[in-house]
């Protein structure tokens, strides 16, 4: 990139033989070294970097030259600006004209001083090739109240160049001042959130995770950490980035050793969302779910009414009592039901054998899928689980 | 066998990222240890060292050559001096893979016990099981296995070792994360798996002696101390062992001896085919002598004291997670002396609906005489088919049968056996059938077909039902 | 890699004009050279000026262009000075040289003139682009244009005076009265033939455009300053003319600033118009090209915005980059920043079900029961009509530190009544456009019901708008 190679040697020889009348009084400068370089991060897709230069110039029109040979600029994105010089300096510096020399990865700024004098410049382009990704490091305190969640920030150089000490900023969160080498990746820990209360939750979705053992007609359980973004968790000073978690499990006094507990790719967060991370299955919580009751009720014609009852045997073998989340997506019960989906809206009734305490959550419920929660004690003394039964009654309208 | 290398080098200020770099020490490791994942390919390696620090930037490289270490999970920590030292940033060169510069702070000169720890691929373990039925089958002896083997690379030389038993969810396979070419690595542990079965399948019949192949102590039995965490459990090995790079070693987790058990005779064609299995039935409980642990998915083989002073062999088959309290379920496959049939006693049809298509009026030519034909199909009707499900016990005691059995359409069941629904179109009932006797257990299903056809379920009805 | 090409002009001393061997005495230099450069086809016009002296009599004269883009039938030779004395008498293109000309000049005196040659050559381009930093607060913004200008036909153009054309001619009738010929003989052309004609239209006008341009030259020089650009609007075109001369070797390209506005005012609004915009919200700069906004001296021709903001720490934040369309004065400019992660937007579905559902009866079905006495008389019915209900919340959640803007545009096909009280507006018949504010911190559900009109029940195609208090 920016760069005082060979390139404009060559550049000052072709100026020099093709128009050795006009190029007389100019004096061709190549950049000077970077007095201090900036990198925005904002922006999600490109990254733009700012460098300062302090340029000599002459009174009068002067070249001054820019490549990148090898790098990815987009020329047009170049922008060149003058800083605004100390008071007692006079100098009125003014871009006239921007050349752009054919097969060559390079500019040249036609620049008019009002006097000879040193001004400082401040270049600034989208480069290629220099991007971050964001990873996140979640420790677990043992009871699983409460994270420790380190923030990190990758930055990924391929853009072929290097840069010294640089001011880095992604948006959000703090800056740092670090230098760049060539064709490097730098992890850098952006933030610490200590304290992040966690909620854990086990779900039972038929069409969200499937069956764990589909002949005998067992869900798989999947158990999440869910960490609301928002100030009342230490978190909600800005959205959280997409990235991967890592959510570790603190040791005990004796085995200090913390153990991994699983990943997930944490979405984009807003603040005030939830992001949930899907740790790992729990296989202590069984739930069979079977369709109990399959009525067809005509109404006229082709025009159905169908009452379904879905039955759950839920057994928590946990030592310790949980809730457990029951979800239903209605077009996947129409689906079971009918044997298709005629793309219709599910309009539909609550029955009432529903045998689910309080209802459907209705923070958590949409139209189409419907949550229900569950309390289950833990596994008795001796070992053994009791067995609940529950059901869901639904009556699902007009149909054809 | 490929040299691996695992090392960190301590670099001497300033010339941190130069290309051609003085080392001054190559700390080694203090202790390891290994955490192993059965759900994925999958470990977790921690390891402390001893660095000695100087005042100010300490340019500390790690690099892991030839091993399967996703570079992405690798962390640097300080257990000791840890307010007096801070990683600064974590760099990768991208013309050296397989290796990162920690830039570590220190504010004070002296010696600190850092802690490295990585993800890894390449170590694994499985759980298997003996179970060993009495004569009389009442009560068996179960023992639990775990082998652990290591394809990663790198010898782990007096290694704490832990076994996690659980599935996690990872998101991205560590072999791929290790940048070693897929293909290899699947050929490199396909291999190994076979191998292992085959030397499994020895090992069960012979009795357990000392089984450990190196380090620890000789002639006592290790201890496995098994506890909760989270979701998961994590078995953990009394001491330390070594695991070689290409080896694998197997330990037993636990032995129940006396665990009571029942045996009932099933068919449930979605779960075990069309066929009657014999199944022994036990609980993972503490009152049946079990309960300790949960039982990790694995194979579990199944002997039978054959009253000789030996064992016959009666199955091999895989179980999936058994959480503590729960039912374990050994299907031992059809049993020959029991046999189990379905025999369709009569067909008939009632309630036949005609559809009537129209009506022709037909008139003799030249001679008085009219008649009226009314055309019409067939549009609705009912199928009654009547069954006995026959079984006959030739073996010794009496034996428990259950049967499942799906009915798709809009059906009437008919029996006098107590038949329950177990879904909205399955119908399960059970019966005891004496030693020698043969039982015909009737049913009659009856189907409302094309027009009279209003339903897709099932409907028991209790009722005399006569062959 | 560019032949280095030859744009001569020889007077020929000796009187065998087309001989193989020739006697050259002058190579008479340009004087003056103008290029009027047109932006939306390939098309520049090449004005020169040359001092020749003649000789009473016959004056070969001979112009030739190897390894450029120069179009042969467009050259023209004017005389500038002493036009009654002078006279072509023919030109001949010889075919066994290419790219060559000879003029056949008749003079009636000894002395120097002043000549003029135009033509038109391709390979020379322009487009224009813009540069746009928003304050700190977003409340103005400071907006550069500029010209740039491409060369690659083959020749060096040195101190050149140099002009921009933005417009495209497009009315037939235009192009017709250009071309002298029938309109409706042009509307008959295949593409091929019309664009040969609105190519030569093109030409006339630009020369024309040009000539009238001519007189209102600007001379003068302050060199350390950048250089004006004079806009003048003419006819279908706007031209820019560049203050002074410029040197546009070929291969190189020159970028030029047009225009600078400062302070510019700027309002931020959110839309959603899954047809402009894809489906998502986007945060939208919205500025006004005319004089009260501290711009309006020029229509903005086709060109890459590209937005920046102030980021408060010394530095600029990269916004967005985009093309706009040709902007004329008084016209709104719409710079589209995408997505904002401050703001949220969600469509939830709250509440579906169906009512004024009509049956269609077939024919009565008599079925007799066989053996056993029994009739039943089955009437067939189907569905063929019913109306669907949805009930929607637009939720919108505003992390930002200001209020902020909505507007919402959905589209829904069909016969669909739309019902709320969000005081919305028919943007077209089956679009409904409403907008809301949302405050710091606040969440809102702008709540609508959509009814449909299925099968029978369907009797147009179009949104009506209905008030009325929705409930979730």
């Amino acid at each position: 990139m920016p760069r005082s190679l060979p390139i404009p040697l060559a550049f000052i020889a072709i100026c020099l033989c093709l128009a050795p009348i006009a190029q007389a009084r100019i004096k061709l400068i190549t950049l000077p070294p970077r007095e201090r370089v900036e990198i925005q991060l904002d922006n999600p897709g490109a990254t733009l970097v700012e460098e300062e230069r302090i340029v000599p110039l002459i009174k009068g029109e002067n070249q001054v030259d820019f490549s990148w040979a090898n790098t990815q600029i987009n020329p047009e994105t170049i922008l060149f600006r003058v800083i605004a010089p100390a008071a007692e300096q006079k100098l009125d510096v003014k871009v006239l004209s921007v050349s752009y020399p054919p097969n060559e990865a390079a500019l040249v700024w036609s620049v008019g001083a009002s006097d000879s004098g040193s001004a400082r410049v401040r270049i600034s382009y989208i480069l290629g090739n220099l991007s971050k990704n964001f990873a996140y490091r979640a420790v677990a305190t043992r009871d699983e109240s409460k994270l420790v969640l380190a923030q990190y920030m990758r930055l990924q150089n391929l853009a072929n160049e290097e840069y010294g000490k640089t001011e880095m900023w992604a948006g959000f969160g703090k800056e740092f001042l670090k230098p760049i080498g060539l064709n490097e990746t730098k992890e850098m820990l952006m933030a610490k959130f200590a304290n992040v209360p966690i909620r854990k939750t086990y779900t039972a979705s038929l069409s969200e995770f499937g069956y764990l053992d589909q002949p005998q007609q067992k869900l798989r359980i999947p158990m999440h950490y869910v960490v609301k973004n928002d100030k009342a968790s230490a978190l909600g000073t800005a959205p959280l980035p997409e990235g991967k978690v890592r959510i570790f499990i603190e040791g005990t006094e004796k085995e200090k050793a913390t153990t991994f507990l699983g990943e997930d790719w944490g979405r984009f967060t807003p603040i005030d969302d939830e992001m949930r991370l899907y740790l790992g299955v729990a296989q202590d919580i069984v739930v069979k779910r079977t369709i109990d009751r399959n009525d067809k009720i005509r109404i006229a014609g082709n025009l159905f009414d169908h009452a379904v009852t879905i039955k759950y045997e839920i057994e928590n073998f946990k030592d310790s009592p949980v809730t457990l989340d029951i979800v239903e997506n209605l077009r996947q019960i129409r689906t079971e039901v009918r044997g298709s989906d005629n793309g219709r809206d599910v309009q539909w009734e609550l029955g009432k054998d529903t045998t689910f305490e309080g209802g459907p959550d209705k923070e958590k419920s949409t139209f189409e899928k419907q949550v229900f929660h569950v309390k289950l004690p833990a596994r008795g003394a001796d070992g053994k689980a009791e067995k609940f039964l529950h059901k869901l009654q639904i009556t699902l309208k007009n149909e054809w | 066998m490929k040299i691996t290398l695992l090392a960190l080098l301590m670099i001497a200020p300033l010339a941190a990222q130069a290309r051609n770099v003085d080392l001054s020490t190559v700390p080694k490791r203090n202790t390891v240890q290994l955490t192993i994942y059965n759900s994925e390919d999958l470990t977790l390696v921690r390891e402390t060292r001893a660095i000695t620090f100087k005042k100010g930037a300490n340019p500390l490289q790690f690099s892991w050559a030839n091993t399967l270490i996703d570079p992405t999970s690798v962390e640097l920590k300080f257990i000791t001096s840890a307010e007096k030292l801070e990683v600064l940033d974590t760099t990768f060169p991208h013309d050296k893979p397989q290796m990162l510069y920690w830039n570590v702070q220190s504010e004070f000169d002296g010696e600190a016990t850092v802690e490295i720890t990585y993800f890894t691929s390449g170590i694994s373990w499985s759980a298997d099981y003996v179970a060993v039925a009495d004569k009389d089958e009442k009560q068996m002896g179960l023992e639990g296995f775990v082998r652990v083997s290591n394809n990663s690379g790198e010898e782990y030389e007096d290694a704490q070792v832990r076994l996690v038993v659980g599935t996690i969810n990872l998101v991205e396979k560590i072999a791929q994360l290790a940048q070693v070419p897929m293909s290899a690595v699947d050929k490199l542990g396909e291999k190994n798996r076979s191998e292992l079965r085959l030397r499994v399948a020895k090992d069960a019949m012979a009795p357990m002696a000392g089984a450990a192949l190196g380090g620890g102590k000789a002639m006592e039995e290790k201890e496995i101390i098994k506890e909760g965490l989270s979701e998961y459990f994590i078995y953990s090995i009394e001491g330390t062992e070594t695991i070689r790079n290409g080896w694998s070693k197997r330990m037993r987790s636990f032995e129940a001896k006396s665990v009571p058990f029942k045996i009932q005779y099933r068919y449930r064609p979605a779960e075990y085919g069309d066929q009657l299995v014999r199944m022994y039935l036990l609980t993972n409980k503490k009152e049946d002598k079990l309960g300790t642990t949960p039982l990790p998915d694995g194979v579990v083989r199944v002997f039978r004291d054959n009253g000789r002073d030996g064992l016959s062999f009666l199955t091999q088959q895989a179980i999936k997670y058994v959480p503590i309290g729960d039912k374990i379920e050994l299907n031992l496959g059809p049993d020959r002396n029991v046999i189990f049939e379905l025999i369709k006693l009569r067909a008939s049809r009632d309630e036949i609906w005609m559809h009537v298509d129209g009506v022709d009026v037909y008139r003799r030519v030249g001679q008085p005489g009219v008649q009226v034909e009314v055309n019409s199909s067939v549009a609705g009707w009912d199928d009654h088919e009547l069954y006995t499900q026959r079984v006959r016990n030739y073996t010794a005691k009496p034996i428990e049968v259950e049967v499942r059995r799906a009915f798709p359409g809009h059906v009437v069941f008919r029996s006098q056996l107590k038949a329950t629904a177990h879904d909205y179109q399955t119908v399960q009932f059970t019966a005891t059938v004496e030693p020698g006797k043969k039982s015909d257990l009737l049913f009659e299903i009856l189907r409302h077909e094309g027009r009279n056809s209003k339903q897709n379920n099932v409907t028991i009805e209790e009722t005399e039902v006569k062959p | 890699m560019t032949a280095r090409s030859i744009l001569t002009l020889l007077l020929l001393l000796s009187a065998p004009a087309w001989a193989r061997n020739v006697d050259l005495s002058t190579v008479p230099k340009r004087d003056t050279v103008q290029l009027t450069i047109y932006n939306s086809e390939d098309l520049t016009l090449v004005r020169e000026t040359r001092t020749i002296t003649f000789k009473k009599g016959a004056n070969p004269l001979q112009f030739s262009w190897a390894n450029t883009l120069i179009d042969p039938t467009s050259v023209e030779l004017k005389f500038l000075s002493n036009g009654e004395q002078l006279e072509v008498l023919d030109t001949t293109f010889p075919h066994d040289k290419p790219q060559m000309l000879y003029w056949n000049v008749q003079s009636s005196f000894d002395g120097e003139a002043k000549i003029e040659i135009t033509y038109f050559t391709s390979g020379i381009s322009w487009s224009a682009d813009y540069v746009a930093v928003a304050d700190r607060e977003e409340k103005a913004i400071g907006i550069e244009g500029f010209v740039k200008v491409i060369n690659n036909s083959g020749e060096d153009y040195e101190d050149a005076q140099v002009r921009l054309v933005v417009g495209k001619i497009n009315l037939v009738e235009k192009i017709a009265e250009l071309a002298q010929i029938n309109a409706p003989d042009f509307s008959r052309m295949d593409e091929s033939k019309q664009n040969y004609y609105r190519f030569s239209a093109m030409r006339k006008s630009i020369d024309s455009a040009d000539r009238y341009f001519d007189a209102q030259a600007a001379p003068a020089t302050r060199p350390p300053a950048p250089k004006e650009i004079v806009k003048e609007g003419l006819s279908e075109y706007f031209i820019y003319s560049i203050e002074g001369t410029e040197t546009v070797r070929n291969g190189w390209s020159k970028r030029m600033r047009s225009f600078a506005a400062s302070a510019v005012p700027l309002k931020i609004q959110y839309r959603y118009r899954p047809a402009e915009y894809g489906d998502q919200l986007v945060r939208m700069y919205l500025l006004t090209n005319d004089k009260d906004s501290k711009l309006g001296t020029t229509p903005l021709p086709d060109g890459a915005v590209r937005v920046f903001r102030d980021n408060g720490r010394d530095g600029l934040s990269y916004l967005a980059s985009q093309s706009v369309k040709y902007v004329p004065i008084g016209d709104k400019i719409e710079l589209n920043l995408g997505r904002d992660p401050s703001v949220t937007f969600e469509l939830v579905k709250l509440l579906a079900s169906r009512d004024e559902i009509w049956m269609e009866r077939g024919a009565a079905n008599t079925f007799l029961r066989v053996g056993q006495p029994g009739v039943q008389i089955a009437v067939n019915s189907w569905v063929v009509g019913w109306d669907d209900h949805e009930i929607y919340a637009q939720r919108v959640r505003n992390y930002t530190a200001k209020p902020i803007e909505v507007e919402v545009r959905r589209t829904f096909p069909g016969h669909v009544v739309f019902r709320s009280s969000l005081k919305p507006t028919l943007f077209d018949y089956q679009t409904a456009q409403f907008t809301a504010g949302v405050q710091v911190g606040q969440k809102v559900d702008l709540l609508f019901e959509i009814v449909r009109h299925q099968g029978r029940n369907a009797k147009q195609n179009n949104v009506t708008l209905e008030a009325a208090e929705i409930k979730p």
